[in-house]
């Protein structure tokens, strides 16, 4: 303080009347109002989180005697099968959400013209996004099971019960079936932050494209998506390392048997069930370093692929301007 | 000026927050005892009024033998309180219902009933507070308290030939609680579906449990065994409470003798042991005498199902009975037996008593008379415990639950100075036997079903873990 006091104030102020007059009173706000909130992220993030890591380098149960073992719970996330084994799960939750942003994408799109009814569609798709993750699992347990909700409808369509596969039995199916209700969660969300953007493309442009004669296909493609490259990547880099940390979906309707057993449903059993608490700290901690360079990576493949998109938006964007004066001019001259 | 306002302001918020979170934590610690008093108020009013008329017992006196139902203290009118946690039971009429049958024994004693959701954690408190009623069942206490805060029943010689489990709540040689039914481990199963079946007496080995299951998946529509493996807490759960005794036959193995054994899954050739009895769900489930899809099985469905006769058989605790009887129209059907597996010739089960009943020490001694009738009323006369379908308390209630030719073990507990050994081993090991390891069980499951491994392969898998966590723990291999 003393030394802020001293910069502050050259006219040799006492420190109290610099802080009566309205510099002072500025910093003084700030610094109060700022203070609660770091606090508060200090004292609820980053400390169970540096305690965390501590505990990573420990032997320990939730109660009793913890021992330092060094590197040895890092040493068994890398050896130990299950551990690296649940991730290759999460390749499927990647696939699953690719579907879900073109899925979501492309109903975004649709949804931003006119559509008869557009709004009741989009409640609709909405809405399972604010169902709770719990609820959701229990729905899909039962819409899957064997002869009930899932196989009803099938049978309507023509397909034969003993034809249909145990969408939660079959080892070959049953991630599918849960990367499904993740996708039917999700997509409605993507799709309205999908549609938010879309919302703020210049609708002059669509005109000024219409009369060049572009077809909706490449409307889409050389307006739209340059236009809201910046949610789209921001929608994949968080799909992705959704799909890392995938839980909600397998922990409650498999409870993660059966081969499903994601990354974190194997860091929930090691920490509770066995009360390794140390191996599931180090569990986490690299998770959170794979995290960090899946985001990383997605950052530099988004930067060097819209690069070049970036060049040609710029061209695309005098064009335009061009094409839009020239419509301008024969509006007025009518 | 502004300065010390916004100061002012907020050292003031936050000590009304502070404040207000004091009061908070206040008033809920004081509210239950301060309800509790209206009650014993009551009590204590209701209780002189009638002194003169009565003479009061000596306290020493008064024992669970020297009580004679309908005959003795008669003459008490008083009002007694008592704290339970069964709440479903005071909800659904139970409890009124037996209390008013007790009425017509004894009309003069009042009993209050109060049913506690999170009783384990409330009844502690309610005990260090003294504020609650005259009966109570014993919460996790420590036995060298028992007799500071309850009245002793007898002697456990004594109280040996009233009930079943006279020793379990016993501080040196006195029995302070009476369990109000017991539990014991064996199979729950669908009568009707075994006769259906063909199944005349009940099967005693592993071979002849699954010879039964198929005899009812040949002759029946039942599911023969349903595994509730979705569930989870009912594959290890279930499961692994059959280790120790009722596989072994002998008492120590479980917790005194498993951690130091070897190969503690290895093969006896005679049925027994933990192999048999896991081996019992991996060949049923690899000849296809469970459920079509076990991932989707339903905890809630199952007790209906069962009832109906759409499932022959499930491996749960005795305390699932009463709500299997009571997921409709067919209670008569429910049926439990023991585990079958014998060890050269002879079925053992393990049992012990669900919460015990106790009595107040500091009430007054018409109260502690009429608790003392009131409890002995309970366990030989109300049939609640049979209601439950627990094992019987009683020794001279009747009862419905036959465990012919069963002999009734508890398993001895670890050896001192070796209590903490299995969970160690569960947690090295990542076995987790009773203690939640449920995905090991649910992997039996899989292999079977899928082919993706035999039993012996798993099995020799456990028991390396097994020897890895020994070796781990610095555990010695005596066995």
């Amino acid at each position: 303080m003393a030394a802020m006091t001293g910069a502050v104030s050259p006219n040799n102020k006492s420190f109290s009347q610099w802080l009566r007059g309205r510099k002072g009173q500025q910093v003084m706000i700030m610094t109060l109002f700022m203070a609660i909130p770091l606090i508060l992220l200090f004292t609820f993030t980053y400390l169970p989180f540096a305690e965390m890591i501590g505990f990573s380098f420990y032997d320990m149960k939730y109660v009793g005697a913890r021992k330092f073992v060094g590197w040895k719970n890092y040493a068994s996330v890398f050896s130990r099968q299950d551990c690296f084994g649940a991730l290759k799960l999460s390749l499927y939750y990647m696939a699953g959400s690719i579907v879900q942003l073109v899925l979501s994408l492309y109903l975004a799109t649709v949804l931003s013209f006119k559509v008869k009814g557009g709004n009741i569609f989009k409640g609709f798709m909405f809405f399972p996004y604010l169902i709770n993750g719990i609820a959701i699992g229990f729905i899909f347990k039962f819409f899957y099971t064997r002869g009930f909700v899932f196989d009803t409808v099938l049978q309507w369509c023509g397909f034969q019960l003993d034809n249909l596969p145990y969408w939660l039995k079959d080892q070959s199916i049953n991630n599918f079936s849960l990367v499904g209700t993740s996708v039917w969660r999700y997509f409605g969300q993507n799709m309205v932050l999908f549609i938010g953007a879309i919302m703020s493309v210049d609708a002059e442009l669509y005109e000024a494209a219409d009369l060049d004669g572009a077809n909706k296909f490449q409307q889409f493609m050389y307006i739209i998506l340059p236009s809201i490259k910046t949610i789209v990547t921001l929608n994949v880099i968080l799909s992705i390392t959704g799909s890392l940390s995938a839980f909600e979906p397998p922990y409650v309707i498999t409870s993660g048997a059966n081969g499903t057993g994601t990354y974190f449903v194997v860091m929930n059993e090691i920490a509770h069930t066995q009360q390794k608490v140390g191996l599931a700290s180090a569990m986490a901690v690299v998770l959170l370093i794979i995290i960090f360079a899946a985001t990383i990576l997605q950052k530099l493949f988004f930067k060097y692929v819209f690069k070049s998109a970036d060049d040609e938006d710029l061209n695309a964007a005098a064009k335009r301007e061009k094409k839009l004066e020239k419509y301008r001019a024969r509006k007025a001259g009518r | 000026m502004k300065l010390k306002k916004i100061l002012a302001l907020t050292l003031a918020a936050a000590m009304t927050l502070s404040l207000t979170a004091c009061g908070g934590s206040a008033d809920t610690s004081t509210e239950t005892p301060a309800k509790e008093e209206d009650g014993g108020a009551k009590t204590d009013d209701a209780a002189p009024a009638d002194d003169s008329q009565t003479a009061a017992p000596a306290a020493g006196d008064l024992t669970y033998a020297s009580v004679t139902l309908g005959e003795s203290y008669t003459d008490i009118t008083t009002t007694i309180k008592f704290i339970h946690h069964k709440t479903d039971r005071e909800e659904d009429g139970t409890i009124p219902g037996l209390i008013a049958k007790f009425n017509e024994m004894y009309p003069n004693i009042t009993v209050e009933t109060e049913g506690i959701t999170d009783y384990a954690e409330d009844s502690l408190l309610r005990l260090s507070t003294g504020d609650w009623g005259d009966i109570m069942f014993i919460p996790a206490i420590g036995a060298e308290e028992f007799s500071t805060y309850y009245v002793p029943f007898g002697t456990v010689e004594e109280m040996s030939q009233f009930v079943n489990f006279a020793d379990n709540k016993k501080f040196g040689d006195t029995c302070y609680g009476i369990g109000y039914m017991g539990n014991a481990q064996g199979l729950i199963y669908n009568k009707k579906v075994f006769a259906d079946a063909g199944i005349t007496t009940l099967p005693k080995t592993p071979d002849e449990f699954i010879a039964a299951l198929q005899a009812i998946k040949d002759n029946t529509d039942a599911i023969p065994l349903y595994t509730n493996y979705a569930a989870g807490w009912t594959m290890g759960g279930q499961w692994d409470a059959y280790l120790g005794a009722i596989t072994t036959g002998d008492s120590e193995w479980l917790n005194q003798k498993f951690v130091h054994t070897a190969e503690p899954f290895k093969d006896n050739g005679d049925g027994t042991g933990a192999y048999s009895l896991y081996k019992i769900l991996y060949d049923a489930v690899a000849q296809g005498l469970i459920e079509e899809d076990y991932t989707t099985t339903d905890w809630e469905g199952c007790k209906g199902m069962i009832n109906n006769g759409q499932i022959g058989c499930m491996v749960l605790g005795s305390w699932a009975i009463a709500q299997m009887k009571s997921a409709g129209d067919n209670p008569d059907d429910i049926g439990y037996m023991p585990f079958p597996i014998s060890v050269n010739g002879e079925q053992y089960a393990t049992a012990g008593p669900d919460y015990a009943y106790a009595i107040n020490v500091n009430s007054s001694d018409e109260n502690k008379a009429a608790a003392m009738v009131f409890v002995k009323w309970m366990v030989e006369e109300s049939g609640w415990c049979d209601l439950e379908g627990g094992y019987p308390i009683s020794k001279t209630a009747p009862t419905s639950f036959v465990f012919d030719g069963v002999n009734i073990v508890e398993n001895a507990t670890a050896l001192a100075g070796e209590e903490t050994l299995m969970n160690e081993m569960n947690r090295e090991s990542e076995l987790s036997f009773n203690e939640g390891g449920d995905a090991k069980v649910q992997r039996i499951v899989e292999a079977a079903a899928t082919g993706s491994q035999t039993y012996d392969e798993i099995m020799a898998e456990w028991t390396q873990k097994w020897n890895d966590a020994q070796t781990a723990c610095g555990i010695e291999v005596l066995y």
